[in-house]
């Protein structure tokens, strides 16, 4: 779970602690008790990003739809385009995300996932959609 | 608001080798180039290319994963300077000093930096690569999309469902309507192309242009059948149908499609200018083609 939710990345919020008074550099912001070894590194904290099983069926797909190997490694960060995909195949790896996890994406939104990460985190806002 | 990719260059590098110059399109012309990266195997050839690249490119061919799609990488951006710069607009001939940015829409175009203000003749380009084939298409003055695809793709997903998710319902009609699964998935590829093709003339981005709202039409033949793209030559009778804008008149597009080396399907978009149409209709687009290994060899090919 940490490895996957701890990056420095634009679309991260930060969650200082209420109790520091002052942040003087991303250093010296300390979170919550849930991160108590990482005090000293630069800490963010997710405020929204997909379940590490979700990002994991993503690759799943993603290298079935590829062709890649079963042990080449695929993390949130990897783009579809670096892996040799094309459109064709970016629209092939959301309908085979739109059959896995139940859900519709609208066109709109297929052709501009870019990475792994952003059709995990896509998937689940739209599963919480349908949930509710 | 245009941004230039990369504004410096590295000044410790040797002048690349003489491109063969060629003229620009003309009106109603559009050129196509393309490169086979089977046939580029020679190291020193690819380090002449990647020489040619500004830093940022080099830094995003770098970001690919494993051999063949990094040197495909730079042999699209080699494809693309090395073909603009043969047209020696403005006296530019140095195809590493071309500078590139993005249309905010984020299609990448040529940037003009002095202060002559644009050239008379505006270039357009647009690249489309697969692992085996790698094309670049270029007009003056028109805006031009272009899209190559394996004749040989296979889809993961059942096709005829693939196209009701994401066709029009006439393009799913005509896709159904085939009957032998070869000849319904080479027609599904070459609809494929157009599409592409339409969306990236645009340069507005997929998400501006869903390929659910515009029909790319063929025009049926003499005994009404509507014709499948495999038995129409590579001009005739193709022109696109905006659901969402009935205004935007379909004779501003003109379509070509053809296969490159009997293993590619290629679509080229093309603006029509206004000078190009007349009350019966455009004339159909100029197609050049040629075939390239840039620094190497050329050959014209139709």
């Amino acid at each position: 779970m940490a490895s996957s939710a701890l990056k420095a990345s634009s679309s991260l919020c930060v969650r200082p602690s209420l109790s520091q008074p002052k942040i003087s550099g991303l250093r010296s912001v300390s979170l919550p008790i849930v991160y108590p070894s990482l005090t000293s590194r630069c800490v963010l904290q997710i405020c929204c990003a997909a379940k590490p099983e979700t990002v994991d069926k993503v690759c799943k797909i993603v290298k079935k739809q590829l062709a890649l190997p079963d042990d080449s490694s695929l993390t949130g960060e990897s783009k579809f385009s670096a892996l040799g995909a094309d459109s064709l195949d970016t629209v092939e790896i959301v309908m085979g995300l739109e059959e896995e996890f139940g859900i519709s994406v609208e066109e709109e939104s297929a052709q501009a996932i870019t990475t792994v990460q952003e059709a995990a985190d896509m998937i689940e806002k739209l599963m919480e959609k349908k949930g509710a | 608001m245009k941004v230039p990719c990369c504004l410096f260059r590295n000044f410790s590098y040797v002048p690349p080798p003489p491109l063969v110059p060629v003229q620009l399109p003309s009106s109603g012309e559009a050129h196509l180039w393309y490169v086979v990266p089977d046939e580029v195997k020679d190291p020193s050839l690819l380090s002449q290319y990647m020489d040619i690249l500004s830093p940022c490119e080099k830094e995003n061919v770098l970001s690919f994963r494993g051999e063949g799609l990094k040197k495909a990488a730079v042999l699209a951006r080699a494809l693309v300077r090395t073909t603009i710069a043969r047209y020696q607009i403005n006296g530019h001939v140095n195809p590493g000093s071309l500078k590139f940015c993005k249309n905010k829409y984020g299609k990448p175009e040529l940037h003009w930096e002095h202060d002559l203000g644009k050239p008379e003749h505006k270039v357009h380009f647009n690249l489309s690569h697969t692992s085996s084939l790698i094309a670049c298409a270029i007009a003056v003055n028109s805006l031009i999309g272009i899209d190559v695809e394996d004749k040989q793709r296979k889809l993961k997903s059942n096709l005829v469902s693939f196209a009701r998710r994401y066709f029009t319902p006439h393009e799913v009609k005509v896709l159904s309507s085939i009957q032998d699964p070869e000849l319904q998935r080479q027609h599904f590829i070459k609809l494929w192309t157009l599409k592409e093709s339409y969306v990236k003339a645009l340069g507005r981005g997929f998400s501006a242009q869903p390929f659910k709202t515009f029909t790319i039409r063929i025009r049926e033949s003499e005994s009404g059948d509507i014709c499948a793209l495999n038995c129409l030559d590579n001009k005739a009778g193709i022109t696109v149908e905006c659901m969402d804008d009935p205004n935007r008149l379909s004779k501003n597009w003109e379509f070509a499609t053809m296969e490159l080396m009997g293993s590619h399907y290629a679509a080229v978009c093309m603006e029509n200018s206004a000078a190009h149409q007349t009350d019966q209709g455009s004339y159909p687009m100029r197609l050049i083609v040629r075939k390239t290994i840039p620094f190497v060899k050329d050959e014209l090919v139709s």
